[in-house]
């Protein structure tokens, strides 16, 4: 009896990993003619930052310490990074099997958010080299909530790299590796979970300590409390934002059979945002009468507060709700963009725009902030695309990987 | 401690009340109005999906 010998030569992980870094697919697109200059140019103002500090390239002061890296990057990105907790939580304990073709996708978005996003509140520390002062024990800092959101941070990224991790060994061919990780899947979940339930709230706590300094409208005791709940819409929205782009750009990678369900999956999220969305605005409702705030209404804060609140909550919470009841999938979509903004402006609010407002002067960022911040994201988007066209996150099959 | 003005989120001014009853029972029909079946002549589509012509026009028979 003779045996079959493989004509397949093994690959070796490095020689594999090395052959997955040539592009795939077309250099000179639009995005990328604009990406490229923007990452360069950002990360020359990094290298200018740290040889000069943060005065040299930011518009920060005693007054504004905190800009729009701290204010869009760390801030928003963590609300829109909430969507890989909503559905890891949907799907392996509410045991809703309806969504599990959104987790891979969801889980890289938020672990990729949390590296970039958070990753840049390196940047606008001082003294960067102080970052790692809450885990090595120099300076703890027990009472502070910084101290439970850089643990949070930290064990989060840990978490998600761990649900992500199977597909990495799949990608590899490493199938012993990735029914180990598989089994870990569920203890994770529960941990990241609990996790990412603390620090959204803890980032809504940093605020807690500056009731003179922040706008009444948007101080509140209940700051955690509407960050937590927000943080829920406002990554079920991203899921539907960031799965209709990916059905276009990616649509190769994905069976022609699911671009008919993925509509069904949008309502079904659209239905859950609009829910949370309610309660959100009774929340801030009930706020907004116990503070007694009715004489603020009517000023230049006032009118922002009701964009804010009207423009960018409750009208996409009736999008939402018409959307889904009238299966009105452009509604829906056009829902979860306005939610999107809703969340950027109000995490500005909080964070730059409504924060001493008292004070004469205001704060804009420079130039050098918006590029770094641009750079931020368009890095985040390079690497989603580079992990997706490789590795099996919209695709099923293992096709195309490692041969082993 | 001169300086720490304890806020007690817990007291009310007695409208609180009203609006926790009123949201509780908006919550309701807002969430048995999102899960309600459709009329068959509201509108109703499936994504993208041409309305048919019976699905629009109701002929109404003669009670005769």
């Amino acid at each position: 009896m003779s045996t079959a010998v493989s004509v397949v030569p093994r690959q070796s992980v490095w020689q594999f990993i090395l052959s997955e870094l040539k592009p795939k697919g077309p250099i000179f697109t639009p995005f990328n003619v604009i990406s490229v200059p923007t990452i360069l140019a950002g990360l020359a103002i990094v290298v200018w930052r740290f040889a000069f500090g943060l005065g040299s390239v930011t518009n920060l002061t005693q007054d504004y310490p905190w800009g729009i890296w701290i204010g869009f990057d760390v801030m928003t990105g963590v609300a829109f990074a909430g969507g890989a907790y909503i559905i890891t939580f949907t799907v392996y304990i509410m045991r809703a099997e309806k969504y599990k073709s959104l987790v891979r996708a969801t889980v890289l978005n938020g672990f990729l958010s949390y590296l970039f996003y958070a990753g840049a509140l390196f940047l606008d520390l001082g003294r960067p080299w102080h970052i790692i002062n809450p885990i090595i024990g120099n300076s703890f800092g027990y009472n502070s909530i910084l101290f439970l959101v850089s643990w949070h941070f930290m064990l989060y990224m840990m978490a998600e790299a761990l649900e992500f991790s199977p597909v990495v060994a799949e990608w590899l061919g490493l199938e012993r590796a990735r029914k180990i990780l598989h089994k870990l899947t569920l203890g994770t979940v529960i941990f990241g979970v609990v996790l990412s339930t603390l620090h959204q709230s803890g980032l809504g706590a940093l605020y807690l300590f500056c009731k003179p300094k922040l706008h009444p409208l948007w101080y509140t005791e209940f700051l955690p409390v509407l960050f937590l709940v927000s943080s829920v819409f406002a990554g079920l929205s991203m899921i539907i934002f960031e799965g209709t782009i990916s059905h276009r750009v990616f649509k190769t990678q994905i069976d022609p059979k699911k671009h008919h369900t993925f509509d069904d999956i949008v309502f079904g999220l659209s239905k859950g945002a609009a829910v949370v969305m309610y309660v959100y605005l009774f929340v801030k409702f009930v706020i907004f009468v116990h503070g007694q705030h009715w004489h603020f209404i009517m000023t230049g804060w006032g009118w922002l507060y009701i964009l804010e609140v009207g423009g960018l909550v409750l009208l996409p919470c009736a999008l939402f709700t018409h959307g889904y009841r009238q299966r009105r999938i452009g509604m829906v979509r056009l829902a979860a963009i306005l939610t999107l903004l809703g969340i950027m402006f109000n995490r500005l609010n909080i964070s730059v725009i409504a924060f001493n407002w008292q004070l004469p002067t205001r704060y804009y960022p420079s130039i050098g902030e918006i590029v770094v911040t641009l750079m931020v994201i368009f890095t985040e988007i390079w690497v989603f695309r580079w992990v997706v066209y490789r590795m099996p996150v919209l695709r099923e099959t293992t096709e195309g990987n490692r041969k082993t | 401690m001169e300086y720490f003005h304890y806020v007690n989120i817990f007291e009310t001014k007695g409208l609180e009340y009203i609006l926790v009853i009123v949201f509780m029972i908006t919550f309701v029909f807002f969430v048995r109005n999102l899960d309600a079946p459709l009329k068959k002549n509201g509108g109703a589509r499936a994504g993208g999906q041409i309305p048919q012509l019976g699905d629009t026009i109701v002929v109404v028979k003669d009670k005769d």
